[in-house]
């Protein structure tokens, strides 16, 4: 067991997840009005401007955190062999993941993300989500920042920006909750992301990457067996 | 006699045509010229002290008045003052001291039928009466049509009216007061249209129609059958995308400024408090009532404009950069970007998800297999 995920960045992921589901939801009925009726147009845009706001400060916290704390060093790429990385981790999820192969990737405190995780995360968290904030601070007032959005070509394309990020957050979410649940067990990933612990074995246990069936019950007693074989690894290790 | 009489008859007809030729070209040479009116008028030190000892200025700018749409009609001042029948200068002040004041309504018969069922009309039960002249001015009458939204509500309502404290519901204030102008909402039964500007994206600025029309090579006639190819008397999202690359082509970089007007009809006048839209969906609707007409401006070297008509469509487009509704006017494109990227991550997962259940018997075989293997 190791502690990966510092409690405040877990706040922020949590805090931001919760945003991102009510901007979704709510910029769904923003761009769909007329067409879709979840709550009415005026409460829609309220509700997003208000939890818009929210995910500033946290984003802001989370840099900060970041820079202080060091856990930046996780979205700075290590040095060398970048694309043998990168193929391995690419070739777990195409076909390892369905063998049985161990994830090429270790997590340790200092580099808690593969290398796809973190391209991925450096270019939302440092890229995307800035440009987010900032199409979106722009569109809550299109007249304050008229010459802000003058620069970037008018109203429309900011608003395009904003929409396309928009669709992509929803896919990336689909898919992060997705991707969550491939840990050594289908909840480890998102249990660590509560607890800021996450059990760490040398090799990783072949039956590990099943998906989640149906019942719990299973479910449950899969993960004993996991937990049991965890411990064999670790003893012999 | 008989063939005298007979010949007097013609002659008395031609005699009475004569006459009243006559008559009628006197009447203008009787008529109060405006000079005349101005020769006191036009002095601005003219003045007249009103019984609260307020000095009240009597005098007019005959250049502005020029500009004046009532002087490019042709009504002259005593057409509106027209209790002032005849001047007199053997008196100090050559007509009644006091005159009446001008009705307005006497002419703009439909406007003043309009205004009596408005809120401004209504305010006069209230002891305050808001005259034409409150909005309108009083010799400087200008055209509005031409006029941007902006222009058109500091000539207006702004002048009494701060509508920062007055919508405390509405979302975007600043936006919606620049590109909306007061009377869409206020005066919902007078017919609106949007208007869309020609705006120069290099220097930052609206472009002038002629401008326009001298880098197409053609006049306003010729303008309509060069752009409207389908000849369907309106501009339909292709057409009009044409025409800015035709413009480009020509090394105008152009985009287009749009504004929600009321058309200067005289519905204008019947504004209402208690009808004024509140709700979003009114507007932001995907075939809003709202958006349903689209002109594109052209303001004539006489002072004169033309709206040509554009088809809907064509606010879904980036030829419009500024005019963006939410709901409203949204590019379909980008919807389905958005299919293709939730689509796209949700089949994947499904593919892979089914890929993994797909292979479990496989994988326990496996981990059966090293088990032994180490054991042994």
């Amino acid at each position: 067991m190791i502690y990966i995920h510092h409690a405040p960045i877990m706040v922020w992921h949590w805090v931001n997840a919760a945003c991102f589901m009510f901007l979704i939801l709510t910029g769904l009925q923003i761009r769909f009005a007329g067409n879709l009726e979840i709550i009415s147009l005026e409460e829609a845009l309220h509700l997003h401007n208000y939890v818009g706001f929210m995910v500033i400060p946290n984003y802001c916290m989370w840099l900060l955190y970041c820079l202080v704390s060091g856990q930046i060093k996780n979205y700075i790429p290590k040095t060398g062999g970048f694309f043998q990385k990168i193929k391995e981790q690419v070739v777990y999820y195409a076909f390892g993941i369905f063998r049985g192969d161990p994830n090429p990737h270790t997590i340790t405190v200092e580099n808690k993300f593969n290398l796809m995780q973190q391209k991925t995360y450096a270019i939302i968290m440092f890229v995307l989500l800035p440009i987010q904030i900032l199409t979106g601070l722009f569109l809550w007032e299109i007249k304050r920042f008229e010459n802000y959005i003058d620069l970037l070509g008018g109203t429309r394309i900011v608003n395009s920006i904003h929409v396309v990020l928009f669709f992509f957050f929803t896919a990336f979410m689909i898919g992060h909750i997705y991707l969550a649940t491939l840990g050594h067990t289908p909840l480890a990933h998102i249990k660590a992301m509560f607890t800021g612990f996450e059990e760490v074995h040398e090799e990783e246990p072949t039956v590990a990457a099943e998906p989640t069936p149906a019942s719990p019950t299973t479910d449950n007693k899969e993960e004993t067996v996991m937990h049991h074989d965890g411990e064999i690894v670790a003893e012999r290790a | 006699m008989r063939k005298g009489a007979y010949m007097k008859k013609p002659y008395i007809i031609v005699h009475l045509f004569l006459s009243l030729c006559l008559l009628l070209l006197t009447v203008p040479c009787l008529a109060i010229e405006n000079d005349e009116c101005m020769d006191c008028h036009g002095d601005p030190d003219l003045t007249r002290m009103e019984s609260q000892g307020v000095k009240q200025n009597l005098s007019l700018d005959y250049r502005k008045f020029q500009y004046s749409i009532h002087n490019i009609n042709g009504i002259a001042c005593v057409d509106c003052h027209s209790d002032i029948t005849e001047l007199n200068f053997d008196n100090e002040v050559p007509h009644a001291l006091s005159i009446k004041s001008v009705d307005c309504s006497t002419c703009h018969e439909e406007e003043g039928q309009a205004y009596s069922k408005s809120v401004h009309m209504q305010a006069a039960s209230k002891g305050m009466s808001i005259k034409c002249s409150a909005c309108h001015g009083y010799h400087e009458v200008m055209p509005g049509d031409r006029l941007s939204v902006l222009e058109r509500e500091n000539k207006s309502c702004l002048k009494c009216h701060n509508p920062f404290s007055l919508h405390a519901w509405l979302p975007q204030k600043e936006t919606h007061f620049a590109y909306v102008e007061c009377t869409v909402c206020h005066a919902p039964d007078s017919p609106r249209h949007i208007h869309l500007r020609f705006f120069d994206l290099v220097k930052k600025d609206f472009i002038d129609s002629t401008d326009i029309l001298t880098s197409l090579g053609t006049d306003l006639e010729g303008f309509l059958p060069l752009i409207d190819t389908d000849n369907s008397g309106s501009f339909s999202a292709k057409e009009f995308e044409s025409m800015v690359f035709i413009l480009r082509k020509r090394g105008v970089h152009v985009t287009f400024h749009g504004e929600l007007l009321s058309e200067h009809q005289p519905l204008i006048h019947q504004v209402t408090l208690g009808n004024a839209e509140r709700d979003c969906q009114d507007c932001h609707l995907p075939l809003s009532p709202f958006f349903e007409a689209v002109t594109l401006f052209f303001n004539n070297e006489d002072g004169t404009v033309t709206h040509i008509n554009v088809d809907r469509e064509v606010l879904q487009t980036y030829a419009v950069s500024n005019f963006n509704v939410p709901g409203g006017t949204r590019i379909r494109e980008l919807d389905l970007i958005g299919v293709a990227l939730v689509a796209g991550a949700i089949l994947g997962i499904g593919g892979h998800l089914f890929g993994r259940i797909l292979t479990i018997p496989y994988r326990k075989r496996r981990k059966l297999e090293e088990q032994q293997k180490k054991q042994s």
